[in-house]
């Protein structure tokens, strides 16, 4: 479904991504992992459409869409949440999902929209201003919900888990794993938390400093010693 | 719903019946009324773009202007009758804000330097195409509106129907836009536009959307004064008096609701011409100037929301005093 | 015809250093406090008026009229300055439509001090030609150059060797650094505000001397200055003269090749050209515009 052809992203003197060729399978749950730093953000963005590559393919469903801006992408079925919470300012969580659906699949189905809004836990809180009144575990389910509501093939999930506690965590992930069982779609996600991606993903690729140095199982992946040296800082890193 | 459709119905008609009813006999006052909604569909235009586009015009002179001279000229040169030729003056306006399209990357301040650069470039070109435009001497005796059913629109009165209509209808649709979900995502795409763009929102489209809406509404109303007063020039049709008094009664009338600018376009016209201007026949503007600073440093979104904020204070005030 | 050009190019030039001044306080104010002061033109006006008043009044050269020019000017500037500083959102936006409604007040101002007629200074010896080889020019267009740069130098001098001029820098470049650092940003402000009065002033007083003046003129004063400011680049001197150099070159060919009533034209293709091509003007420092 989604196809990476020797993608190279270069910002100035600063190589970001650095010859990545990956490719993910329709309802393929695949984790991206690596060291801060390491690209993977820059990497979500070459593929939603906020960052041209310098050099590279990528093809979505055979599709070449290099030049296609993020709106088409969008309704082309590339989902995307904002690993800091960028909700649609001065509407509310209900109408941020509306628009999301009405402009992401040109439909407007307002049963669905309540679906995936209960799906989430946030039916309570669907009248509340979406940029002002959430707590952050809420903020980032909104994320998720905004990207659901385009009925998108492939979701991008950039470290939802990140700065939740414990229990946010828990249940944010059964929701994950929940969420692949409900909508049928592939997921590429970003986590640091390797449980996570152990339980979540059927297959971890791995950048280092942009490079892509592993692409396998999370078993494979994570006794690699490449791998391990890069998240320990050794020499082969 | 319906109550409220109904509630609307009695002061249209007002508007359209009582008025001319009461003042028909004094022309001075129905042309300041003419004047006054003139400049007050230009300010909804100017706050249409500013509130649903995000971006603030210096220079709706410009669609004024081209809107004032296509449609002259169309029925002039081209013979055309004056109500298709106002339309066209309109897409006219519309057409030409398309060469402004660049200049939406810019941010706030840049775009509206940019667009009062645009409006001097179409002053300078109808000064100097005199073939077309008759240059700095202007077109006259532009033909008026027409007759229709007995009822002379080029009158006074007849004028006052035509602008008015034209403005009800402009309310309507900006009203339409803003409830639309065209007009939500609008909203957030004010301060989130990546996060608008990342669910389909083709957010570039959109804003040139209601550049062009915000041009023809303007190019319409310039058309309209082109036939009303019959005679233009350069100077005139793309004069800085029509970006900067919009401005300031939509500022005045509270720019971010829909009435606000003409509420503010009667008031400020009314009061500059039937006061001001007996106090200073000559630079009565500077009052304007001085209206225009003292709103931005007390009130930037305009001396409506403001008193009607001290009202809902005083009331609270007295509410909790008595409770 | 390379004649013609070439009395072009130098009269551009001229007209060029000239506008160099003209500009030159817009600019500094868009340097440091990132607004663009819509009312520099008119202050500018003021101070030409001063010095039609300070003739017509008191009957000698109208370089006397500096020093009042210099008080009124800058007092207005301060003035401007303090009513800019009350802004509390949207600083860069509402100050656009602030200082426009100040150059309202002001040139409506003059109107009803001075009425609209157009008026110029009776001293003949400013209109007197001064002839270098075939190139032709006023003596006022030559001294009002010369004092452009000389002022420009000045600036350009105070800025990167004084302690206020540093201050100033530091402001521009990091506004909250600075304060750390113990430089109080609105005095900063507050200063160049003042040095760009004082340019206005010297900028109001050399037009009188060498051309017409009247109360329209503040809004196509303003015009040009932030066409320069915005060709310029922020943070760059030189840019301004270069950029006024261009300008005034510019409008001079396009009288002599064209029309001398597309010359406007030029000035506003030119600033469009650079607001999309190049957003940090031609000289200027990095700075996102878009």
């Amino acid at each position: 479904m989604l196809k990476l052809d020797d993608v190279t992203i270069k910002f100035d003197a600063i190589t970001a991504v650095n010859s990545v060729s990956m490719e993910i399978a329709t309802n393929e749950v695949v984790g991206l992992v690596g060291p801060n730093g390491a690209g993977k953000t820059t990497l979500f963005n070459a593929i939603s459409g906020l960052v041209r590559p310098t050099s590279g393919q990528i093809f979505f469903n055979s599709t070449n869409i290099l030049k296609a801006p993020l709106h088409t992408r969008a309704r082309m079925g590339i989902g995307r949440s904002f690993q800091i919470p960028q909700p649609m300012h001065e509407l509310t969580v209900r109408e941020n999902l509306l628009v999301a659906q009405r402009f992401g699949t040109g439909k407007l189905v307002p049963s669905k929209v309540d679906e995936i809004l209960a799906f989430l836990n946030l039916a309570d809180k669907a009248q509340r201003n979406a940029a002002t009144e959430l707590s952050l575990t809420e903020l980032k389910a909104l994320e998720v919900g905004k990207a659901l509501a385009t009925a998108p093939k492939l979701l991008l999930l950039d470290e939802v888990l990140a700065g939740l506690e414990t229990t946010g965590k828990r249940s944010f992930m059964n929701m994950l794993m929940d969420l692949h069982k409900k909508y049928e779609l592939g997921i590429l996600i970003i986590e640091h938390d390797i449980e996570t991606i152990s339980t979540l993903c059927s297959r971890v690729c791995v950048l280092n400093f942009g490079k892509l140095i592993a692409d396998g199982t999370p078993n494979e992946v994570f006794r690699d010693p490449q791998v391990i040296n890069s998240y320990t800082g050794g020499a082969n890193a | 719903m319906k109550m409220r459709a109904l509630m609307l119905v009695i002061p249209i008609a007002a508007l359209y019946l009582l008025v001319p009813l009461l003042f028909r006999s004094n022309l001075y006052l129905m042309s300041l009324m003419v004047a006054s909604l003139t400049i007050g569909g230009v300010a909804l235009a100017w706050a249409l773009l500013g509130n649903l586009g995000g971006m603030v015009s210096f220079g709706h002179a410009a669609f004024f202007g081209v809107g004032s001279y296509v449609s002259a000229l169309l029925t002039m040169k081209l013979g055309l009758p004056v109500l298709p030729a106002m339309l066209l003056g309109g897409l006219g306006a519309a057409l030409a804000s398309l060469a402004m399209l660049p200049a939406l990357r810019l941010k706030g301040p840049y775009f509206a330097l940019a667009i009062l650069a645009y409006a001097q470039i179409f002053r300078i070109l109808a000064t100097e195409f005199r073939g077309i435009t008759g240059g700095a001497g202007g077109l006259s005796s532009i033909p008026a509106l027409p007759q229709i059913f007995g009822f002379d629109f080029g009158s006074k009165v007849g004028g006052y129907v035509v602008i008015l209509t034209m403005v009800i209808t402009f309310v309507f649709i900006y009203y339409l836009i803003r409830k639309s979900y065209y007009g939500l995502a609008l909203k957030a795409m004010h301060e989130s536009e990546d996060a608008t763009r990342v669910v389909g929102v083709n957010s570039t489209l959109l804003k040139a959307l209601m550049l062009c809406v915000s041009a023809f509404m303007t190019g319409m109303i310039g058309a309209f004064n082109a036939h009303y007063i019959n005679f233009l020039e350069p100077d005139y049709a793309f004069g800085a008096s029509w970006t900067v008094v919009p401005i300031i009664a939509a500022i005045f009338g509270g720019y971010r609701t829909i009435l606000g600018p003409l509420v503010g376009a009667i008031g400020v016209y009314m009061i500059d011409q039937l006061i001001f201007k007996n106090m200073l026949p000559t630079g009565h503007e500077i009052i304007l100037g001085a209206m225009l600073v003292g709103m931005i440093i007390f009130s930037p979104t305009g001396l409506v929301p403001l008193i009607s904020k001290k009202i809902r204070t005083r009331r609270f005030q007295l509410w909790s005093q008595n409770n | 015809m390379f004649e013609l050009i070439l009395q072009a190019l130098y009269s551009g030039l001229l007209t060029g250093a000239s506008y160099a001044l003209i500009a030159l306080g817009l600019a500094l104010v868009f340097g440091t406090m990132k607004i663009i002061n819509l009312a520099h033109g008119e202050l500018v006006l003021l101070a030409a008026y001063i010095a039609y008043m300070t003739e017509s009044w008191m009957k000698i050269n109208p370089v006397f009229a500096i020093p009042i020019a210099l008080v009124v000017v800058c007092l207005t500037s301060v003035i401007v300055y303090f009513l800019v500083s009350r802004i509390e959102k949207d600083r860069e936006l509402n100050s656009l439509i602030l200082t426009y409604g100040i150059g309202i007040i002001l040139t409506n101002a003059v109107l009803l001090l001075w009425k609209a007629d157009i008026h110029s200074t009776g001293n003949a010896w400013f209109q007197q030609p001064l002839v270098l080889g075939s190139l032709y020019s006023m003596n006022s267009e030559v001294i009002f150059s010369v004092v452009s740069v000389v002022l420009m130098v000045c600036v350009w001098w105070w800025l990167s060797r004084s302690w206020y001029g540093r201050a100033v820098r530091a402001v521009s470049s990091n506004r909250d650094a600075a304060k750390l650092m113990g430089v109080n940003p609105q005095w900063t402000e507050l200063i160049s505000f003042i040095v760009a009065g004082v340019l206005a002033s010297f900028a109001g007083v050399a037009i009188y001397s060498s051309g017409v003046i009247q109360p329209a003129m503040g809004g196509s004063l303003t015009v040009k200055a932030f066409i320069i400011t915005v060709l310029a680049g922020a943070g760059s001197i030189p840019g301004v003269l270069l950029g006024a150099i261009l300008l005034g070159v510019a409008e001079s060919l396009t009288i002599t090749l064209y029309s001398s009533a597309l010359q406007e034209l030029t000035g506003m293709l030119l600033f469009l050209l650079v607001l999309f091509v190049l957003p940090n003007g031609l000289f200027g420092a990095r700075g996102r515009r878009g």
